[in-house]
C-alpha cells in the first residue's frame, strides 16, 4: 500500500506552516483590509438646491446680501468720506470695536481693543487710555467728559482721560446688563438690557427713574438682548424696541411721546428680520438714524418715522450683528462696523445752493 | 554557544511579530470604535446645515434632530426659523408662510398673553422630534445676524444605532460629525 502525502510531509514542516507563515497571511490580510478601509471611496456629497432669493434678502448662510439696486427717490442722500482705524490705518483696531460717540472739542472716541481712542475728525489719534474691563458701550458729554459703560457699571472719565468717578447701574440683586449711554445736561441715560428698561441717573449716580417701563409689557421687548438709546437736543430720549420692531420717543420723566417702525422684508422704511433696529443716533437738527442687521444697513428717518435716506449694506460686513452709530456737530454719521473693525464716516450729500449757504 | 540563526528564522520571526503587531492594532481600533464610552455628534461650529444629515441617515428617519437652546434663543414674536420672512404677509404684516417643512417647530405663548397685540408677548419654540427630520433649514434661518443661532443639530443617542462607521460623517463635506469622549456617560442607545 501506498503511503499518503499526508502520511508523508514531515511533522516538522507543517508545523513551520502554521506557526511561522499563518500569523504572516494574517498579518498581509489585515493590513490590506485596514488599506482598504481607509481607501475606500467616499460617496460625492449631495449639495441641496438652492433656494431662489430676492436681492436685498438673507443670503443662503444666512447672511444678509447686498441690494441689486440702491434705494432711489429719497430726501436724502449720503456717501462716504473717511475711514477711521480701517486695514491700512496705523490705528486699526485688531481685537474688538464695541462702541462710538462724538464730543466736546470735535473729538470722536472709539472704544475697542479694550482701550478708548480719542480721533480728531480726519482720524489722527490724539489721545487713548485703558478701558474699565467688559467695557462695552460709551457717550460723551458737551463738558468733554466720557461714560463708559460695562457689565453694571458706568465709568466717566475728564477729557483727558483721567477717571472722575463711576456708579453701579443695576439694583440689588439684579445687576444691570449695560448696553448704551447717553448723556443730556445733568442726566445719564443707562440702557439696561436685562431689566429692559433705560435707567436715568444724576451725574454722580443717584438714581432719577425710569424709561420705558410705562407700556403694556413694563419694558422693550429684546430678542437679541440689545437696547441702544439717544437724547436729541431737546431731551427727547429715543430707544430701540428691537422685538416689536420700532424706535420708541419719551420724554426724560418716562412719559412716553411716539414711536415708529414695523417689520417688513421688502419696503425700505420697515425693519427686517426677527429682532431690529439694533442702534440708533440723532442729528444736531433732530433726525433719528438707525443701524440694521440682517441687511447690514443704516436708515436715517425724520421723528415722524418718514425715511429720509438709506446708507446700503454695501459699506458694511453682512455677518455683522450691530452697527455702532454717533452724528458729529456737522451732521456727519459715524458708523462703525464692529466685524471690519472700522469705522467709516458718512457725508451728506448737499445741493451747490445748500453748500453755498452760510 | 548560541546557534546562528538562518535567514528563514529571521524572516519567521519577523512576520510573527509583525502578525501578532497588526491583528493587535486592528483589534484594538475596532474596540475604539465600537466603544460605548464615545458617540458620534454635530459640531455646531463646523455644520452648514447641508441637509445631507436628512438623507445620508442609515434610518429611515434620521438620528439628527434640531434642538432649540433657550438659554439664546430671543422668545421672538418674528422668529425667522419659525416663519418664512420672505412669504407673503397677512393683514397685520406677519409672514404667513413657515419654515420647517414638516411642521416640526411648535411655538407657545409664554408668560403674559396679549391677545390684541401679538408684538408684546414672548414665544417659546420647541422641535416636534417625532416630525423633524434633521434638514436644518430652521438651523440656518436661525443663525446670526438674522437670528441669535439657539437652534442646532444634534446627533439624538436614543435614535442613534451606533454604526461602526456613521453613515453621515462618510457624507458630511464640513466633517461636522465628530466622535465625542464621553467617559463614564455612555448614552443608553435605542431600543432594539
Amino acid at each position: 500500500m501506498e503511503p499518503t502525502d499526508r502520511e508523508t510531509t514531515p511533522v516538522s514542516v507543517r508545523d513551520r506552516i502554521w506557526k511561522a507563515w499563518l500569523p504572516g497571511v494574517a498579518a498581509v490580510g489585515a493590513l490590506a483590509a485596514l488599506v482598504a478601509g481607509s481607501l475606500r471611496l467616499r460617496p460625492t456629497p449631495r449639495a441641496a438646491p438652492p433656494r431662489p432669493q430676492p436681492a436685498g434678502t438673507p443670503g443662503p448662510a444666512g447672511q444678509a446680501a447686498a441690494p441689486a439696486q440702491p434705494v432711489r427717490g429719497l430726501a436724502r442722500t449720503y456717501a462716504q468720506s473717511a475711514v477711521i482705524g480701517g486695514a491700512a490705518s496705523p490705528d486699526r483696531f485688531l481685537r474688538s470695536l464695541t462702541g462710538i460717540a462724538f464730543g466736546a472739542a470735535e473729538l470722536v472716541y472709539v472704544l475697542g481693543d479694550d482701550e478708548i481712542r480719542a480721533f480728531e475728525s480726519r482720524g489722527i489719534r490724539v489721545r487713548s487710555w485703558r478701558a474699565p474691563e467688559h467695557a462695552g458701550c460709551l457717550a460723551a458729554g458737551p463738558d468733554g467728559r466720557v461714560y463708559v459703560g460695562s457689565p453694571d457699571r458706568v465709568d466717566i472719565y475728564d477729557a483727558g482721560g483721567a477717571h472722575v468717578t463711576g456708579f453701579t447701574a443695576g439694583e440689588k440683586d439684579k445687576p444691570a446688563d449695560v448696553t448704551a449711554v447717553a448723556v443730556f445736561g445733568t442726566d445719564i441715560l443707562v440702557a439696561d438690557a436685562s431689566a429692559r428698561i433705560v435707567r436715568r441717573f444724576g451725574l454722580d449716580g443717584t438714581p432719577r427713574g425710569l424709561i420705558g417701563n410705562q407700556n403694556k409689557t413694563g419694558g422693550f421687548i429684546l430678542p437679541n438682548r440689545s437696547l441702544d438709546v439717544g437724547v436729541d437736543g431737546r431731551g427727547v430720549v429715543y430707544a430701540t424696541d428691537t422685538g416689536r420692531h420700532q424706535v420708541t420717543a419719551w420724554a426724560l420723566d418716562g412719559t412716553p411721546l411716539g414711536k415708529f417702525g414695523k417689520f417688513g422684508m421688502s419696503a425700505p422704511e420697515d425693519f427686517v428680520g426677527c429682532c431690529n433696529p439694533v442702534n440708533l443716533a440723532l442729528t444736531p437738527d433732530g433726525k433719528v438714524v438707525t443701524g440694521e442687521k440682517m441687511v447690514a444697513r443704516v436708515k436715517v428717518y425724520e421723528p415722524d418715522g418718514t425715511l429720509l435716506a438709506v446708507i446700503g449694506p454695501e459699506h458694511f460686513d453682512p455677518s455683522t450683528t450691530h452697527i455702532h452709530l454717533a452724528v458729529d456737530s456737522r451732521g456727519r454719521i459715524l458708523a462703525a462696523d464692529p466685524v471690519r473693525r472700522e469705522v467709516k464716516i458718512f457725508s451728506l450729500n448737499q445741493s451747490p445752493q445748500e453748500r453755498d449757504r452760510p | 554557544m548560541s546557534e546562528k540563526s538562518t535567514r528563514r528564522q529571521f524572516i519567521e520571526g519577523s512576520c510573527r511579530v509583525l502578525g501578532l503587531v497588526t491583528v493587535g492594532g486592528a483589534a484594538g481600533l475596532l474596540t475604539q470604535r465600537t466603544s460605548a464610552n464615545a458617540v458620534y455628534q454635530v459640531d455646531p461650529f463646523k455644520c452648514t446645515t447641508c441637509d445631507l444629515c436628512r438623507t445620508s441617515c442609515v434610518l429611515s428617519h434620521s438620528a439628527v434632530k434640531a434642538v432649540n437652546d433657550f438659554e439664546k434663543c430671543g422668545y421672538c414674536m418674528l422668529c425667522p426659523a419659525y416663519m418664512d420672512v420672505l412669504s407673503k404677509p397677512d393683514e397685520r404684516g406677519i409672514p404667513t408662510g413657515k419654515v420647517c417643512p414638516q411642521d416640526a417647530l411648535k411655538r407657545r405663548v409664554v408668560g403674559k398673553v396679549d391677545a390684541e397685540d401679538p408684538n408684546n408677548n414672548y414665544y417659546e419654540y420647541v422641535v416636534d422630534e417625532a416630525l423633524c427630520d434633521g434638514c436644518g433649514k430652521c438651523v440656518k434661518a436661525c443663525m446670526a445676524p438674522a437670528g441669535n443661532g439657539s437652534l442646532r443639530l444634534e446627533i439624538r443617542y436614543s435614535r442613534c444605532v451606533e454604526c461602526n462607521e456613521c453613515a453621515i460623517q462618510i457624507a458630511c463635506p464640513d466633517r461636522a460629525i465628530v466622535r465625542v469622549a464621553t467617559p463614564g456617560m455612555a448614552p443608553a442607545g435605542p431600543a432594539r
